[in-house]
């Protein structure tokens, strides 16, 4: 009897003996990747310390950051300033940031990009050699990108609507990263400068930014309607033009039309409407969408959700941006018809990174179809002289796919509205300053439009522009752009401007400009 | 007593006299690139003392289990190794004005150990001092939990430590053996009666409600711990022994499972009375909530596990200690699962596992074998205690379940757990030794 209940209690010590093996194994083997990308690990911080850390290049193979071991302490050095946010930095004292920490572990071979790699290296007790990262940045668009935004507080970020590769991704103020990424000892003064200089230089305003975007949202809200059905471009408000002047009461509040200056109200359907900027007229739209459609089409272009440049597992993260105050799960339900009647036009809870509203101009110029943005192009083998370049041995390439978010035919509806919002005869009063044959090109439309995001009393509006390029009918857009000028003022004399000058940039610099 | 040959034991040993002078030389080198002979008179020591106590074995006729005391000395010496490749200031003792580390100390309870197991091997014989006696033997315990709340010495917010002079011990672990030595007397006595069911609430049978007060007995003694000393582990590990021995004598789950509920209803109780409690659950469910304060030693320790990997970082070259401290102040206790797992990797942390099995069911054949019901369960209760605590402290590494601070059994550094975790070989070894005489006195061969 006892030696039966022995026999069936053995059975039990073996289940449990398995439950731990199991657990020991998740962690020592499934699951150590995970671990080992942990920034407080000993192990990561003691790679930090001694790895010959890869090198970072720009799109042409020009070196952005090499490391040299000193003394057994490994020194990063950073070449230009402009990159500081996108790249990060991998300090021993302060941890790591941007694509310094998301690619840690092959930058200094703590892992190979190869799952049968880190197999083979642990049963030959060998570390993994350091790789190199290329960026889809070029530095010369980069570098233009940070002269424009120079003696600004704000962000421009550039994407390729086709692919998502990032052209440009600059954040202002920005600092040098050098000072505290070499000798520990040595690193407090520096870091201490950063931090206590005006401006917050360590945000990255393109990815952690979160900003009213005031009329550029309004190109989220004709998308919405366009693909809905919910409008046409022909759709107008017989009470508009009246209430241009009156304003328009929804629940007992009334909504009011921003300075129109010389411009005299009538009824207007969508392009001019965007023209305008007509407040009036998106709440119109916004009230008839409804607010789960609205919320529906936000979260479809990103909204509501953390973002990633890369990918989940691999990748920068970005802020959720939000149309109607946040919420655990997301955005959070409109309050009311008043607060989705200012949403529809950019106002209210409504809170958003520079990346995602150019992830919003990027799906209009990407005929509907949202790109998933990513930075790093690809990861090669160490070169041994970094001054020399990248070496041609390409061992992982990135590149992000894409997912339709609105129809071809609302896509294109709304591009050419974007399109007169520039080069219309009332646009080009408002965003006629990013029009690119301003800046030497012609023949070359662009679609774009400006936001002036209000802040309250006392306060200077954000100066916004999103927009893409080259937009004239036939032409598939190779940059699409984000623009914001902290306290810049109206959209059309701060922001527009600058996107205009870097788009044509782009275009000059990729030879599309003829 | 006459003198026998253990000639199976002594083969399984002999690897070690090999295996633990490498272990001491591969660590030593990996951390100094020199051989230092200073401590390969430890590895020597460990050695001597392992073959000594089976030559005293043979000496006095013991015919127990022979794979009881290797599966102990091969655990012993993965513990030997790892405590004499850490810092050896972390858990120094001072005898009589001489300063000894922590390896030396720990190896100087291996001698007292060793001695105690074979003298309670040799001098166990007759059951009546532990059978008949099993109320002293229960009143002896509990007198001795009253001291140590009463005088006990507060360490990591848990009453545990008892101070006779400089020396210190665990009345934990003696209390462990008592407990043990109760459990069986009683369910020896009275498995008959257990096994019946008079009663049933729907469709759980319970027995006759006087036969249930020893239970609920224990149960509340047991939450007394908890309550008193505020040890979890321990608290767990008794539960554990007492469910698994009903188990046993009764073979009835129902048992286990109201025990279990009873555990839950009492646990969730503590995490809400008690903050240390509430500290240790929140841990466990997430570790990474606060890395850098509470959750400390749990994520280093998975980050151990981690740089493990399959084979290991080697002995001797893991990465214990930042800039000379430990990343783990518990890691020569609590958490030498981890380091062992860090240096051998998950081959070696799975043959420090199998080595507990082998000993855990070495020690259940032992109880099939024996002549009678105490000794059955005095074996079963016994393995048990080994089996369970290494489980529960294994699991707690792995964060399987809330971490509690209990040993590895010949493992972690401590004197009080390893002298009890011998005391429990040689009682098994007793035992074993009797129904070997016994079967041989019956001609069915040793």
């Amino acid at each position: 009897m006892i030696a039966t209940n022995v026999r069936r209690l053995s059975v039990y010590l073996v289940l449990s003996f398995a439950a731990v093996s199991g657990a020991l194994a998740w962690w020592q083997v499934l699951d150590a990747h995970t671990l080992a990308a942990r920034q407080d690990n000993p192990q990561v911080i003691a790679a930090r310390r001694s790895a010959p850390r890869g090198s970072i290049f720009d799109a042409r193979g020009q070196l952005l950051a090499s490391s040299v071991v000193v003394d057994g302490i490994s020194r990063r050095t950073y070449v230009d300033t402009a990159f500081t946010h996108v790249i990060g930095y991998a300090s021993l004292r302060f941890g790591a940031t941007g694509v310094e920490r998301a690619w840690d572990d092959l930058l200094t071979g703590r892992s190979d990009p190869n799952p049968l790699g880190d197999v083979l290296n642990d049963i030959l007790d060998r570390a993994a050699p350091s790789r190199d990262v290329t960026l889809t940045i070029d530095r010369r668009l980069q570098d233009f990108a940070a002269a424009q935004l120079a003696g600004n507080v704000g962000a421009v970020v550039a994407i390729d609507p086709r692919t998502g590769a990032i052209l440009a991704t600059v954040s202002s103020p920005t600092y040098d990263a050098t000072g505290f990424s070499g000798d520990p000892a040595s690193a407090q003064g520096p870091w201490d400068a950063v931090l206590g200089a005006a401006g917050n230089p360590f945000l990255d305003r393109v990815r952690l930014g979160h900003y009213t975007p005031g009329s550029t949202l309004k190109v989220l809200t004709a998308a919405a309607a366009l693909d809905s059905g919910t409008i046409t471009p022909e759709t107008t408000y017989p009470d508009q033009p009246q209430q241009e002047v009156d304003g328009f009461v929804v629940s007992g509040f009334t909504i009011r039309e921003h300075d129109l200056g010389s411009v005299t109200p009538a009824l207007w359907p969508l392009s001019p409407a965007l023209q305008v900027s007509s407040n009036i007229f998106f709440a119109h739209v916004g009230l008839e969408l409804g607010p789960e459609r609205f919320l529906e089409y936000a979260r479809r272009f990103g909204f509501c959700s953390g973002l990633r440049i890369g990918s989940d597992e691999r990748g920068l993260p970005v802020d959720p941006s939000y149309v109607s105050g946040r919420a655990d799960a997301g955005c959070a339900p409109f309050l009311d018809a008043v607060e989705l009647a200012n949403a529809a036009f950019g106002q209210a809870r409504v809170a958003v990174t520079p990346l995602q509203m150019a992830l919003l101009a990027a799906a209009v110029a990407n005929d509907g179809v949202v790109p998933e943005p990513y930075v790093v192009r690809d990861l090669r083998s160490h070169a041994a002289d970094a001054a020399a370049g990248p070496t041609s041995l390409v061992l992982e390439t990135y590149g992000g796919g894409g997912r339709r978010v609105i129809s071809g035919q609302a896509a294109s509806q709304l591009r050419a509205a974007m399109v007169d919002a520039v080069h219309g005869p009332i646009g080009r009063l408002y965003a006629g300053a990013a029009d690119i044959a301003r800046f030497g090109l012609s023949g070359i439309s662009t679609a774009g439009k400006t936001g002036t995001a209000e802040r309250g009393p006392g306060l200077a509006p954000h100066s916004w522009f999103i927009g893409f390029a080259p937009a004239q009918v036939g032409a598939a857009p190779s940059i699409a752009i984000a623009v914001i000028i902290e306290g810049g003022g109206t959209g059309s004399g701060r922001a527009a401007p600058i996107g205009g000058a870097v788009m044509a940039e782009w275009l000059r610099l990729s030879g599309e400009g003829g | 007593m006459q003198a026998v040959s253990r000639p199976v034991e002594l083969r399984m040993l002999l690897p070690l006299v090999v295996l633990v002078p490498l272990g001491f030389a591969v660590t030593n080198i990996a951390r100094t690139d020199v051989l230092d002979p200073g401590p390969m008179g430890l590895a020597i020591g460990y050695v001597a003392l392992v073959i000594g106590a089976h030559l005293a074995l043979r000496l006095v006729g013991n015919r127990g289990d022979q794979l009881l005391l290797p599966a102990a000395a091969a655990i012993g010496a993965v513990g030997i190794v790892m405590l004499n490749r850490l810092p050896q200031s972390l858990f120094g003792t001072d005898v009589f004005g001489v300063e000894l580390g922590m390896a030396t100390t720990q190896l100087l309870w291996f001698a007292v150990g060793l001695t105690a197991m074979v003298a309670v091997a040799t001098l166990y014989r007759d059951d009546g001092i532990l059978r008949h006696y099993k109320y002293s033997w229960a009143l002896a315990g509990a007198l001795l939990l009253v001291i140590t709340f009463l005088f006990g010495r507060e360490v990591n917010g848990a009453r545990l430590w008892i101070y006779i002079g400089p020396v210190g011990f665990q009345p934990g672990e003696a209390i462990k053996i008592v407990l043990v030595v109760f459990i069986a007397a009683y369910l020896a006595e009275k498995r008959a009666l257990l096994s019946e069911a008079s009663a049933r609430i729907g469709p759980i049978r319970i027995p006759p409600l006087p036969y249930l007060l020893p239970m609920v007995a224990i149960f509340v003694i047991v939450m007394l711990i908890v309550v008193v000393s505020r040890d979890l582990g321990t608290a767990l590990l008794f539960l554990g022994i007492f469910l698994t021995m009903l188990f046993v004598a009764t073979g009835r789950r129902s048992y286990v499972l109201l025990g279990l509920l009873l555990f839950v209803v009492g646990s969730f109780v503590a995490y809400n009375l008690f903050g240390h409690v509430r500290v240790r659950v929140d841990n466990w469910i997430d570790p990474f909530a606060d890395p850098s304060g509470t959750g400390y030693q749990t994520v280093q320790a998975l980050y151990a596990f981690g740089r493990g990997g399959l084979f290991g970082e080697g002995l001797g070259q893991g990465l214990p200690s930042i800039s000379g401290r430990l990343p783990i102040p518990a890691l020569p206790t609590d958490f030498i699962f981890a380091a062992v797992a860090e240096e051998l990797g998950l081959i070696g942390a799975f043959a420090l596992l199998a080595l507990a099995m082998v000993l855990v069911f070495r020690g259940l054949r032992t109880a099939m074998l024996a002549r009678d019901d105490f000794s059955a369960m005095l074996a079963v209760g016994l393995t048990v205690s080994l089996g369970l605590q290494t489980l529960i402290i294994a699991a707690g590494n792995v964060k399987l379940v809330p971490l509690t601070g209990i040993t590895f059994p010949f493992v972690s550094y401590g004197g009080s757990s390893l002298l009890a975790s011998f005391v429990v070989v040689g009682l098994l070894l007793a035992i074993s030794h009797r129904s070997a005489v016994d079967a041989a006195v019956e001609g069915r061969g040793p």
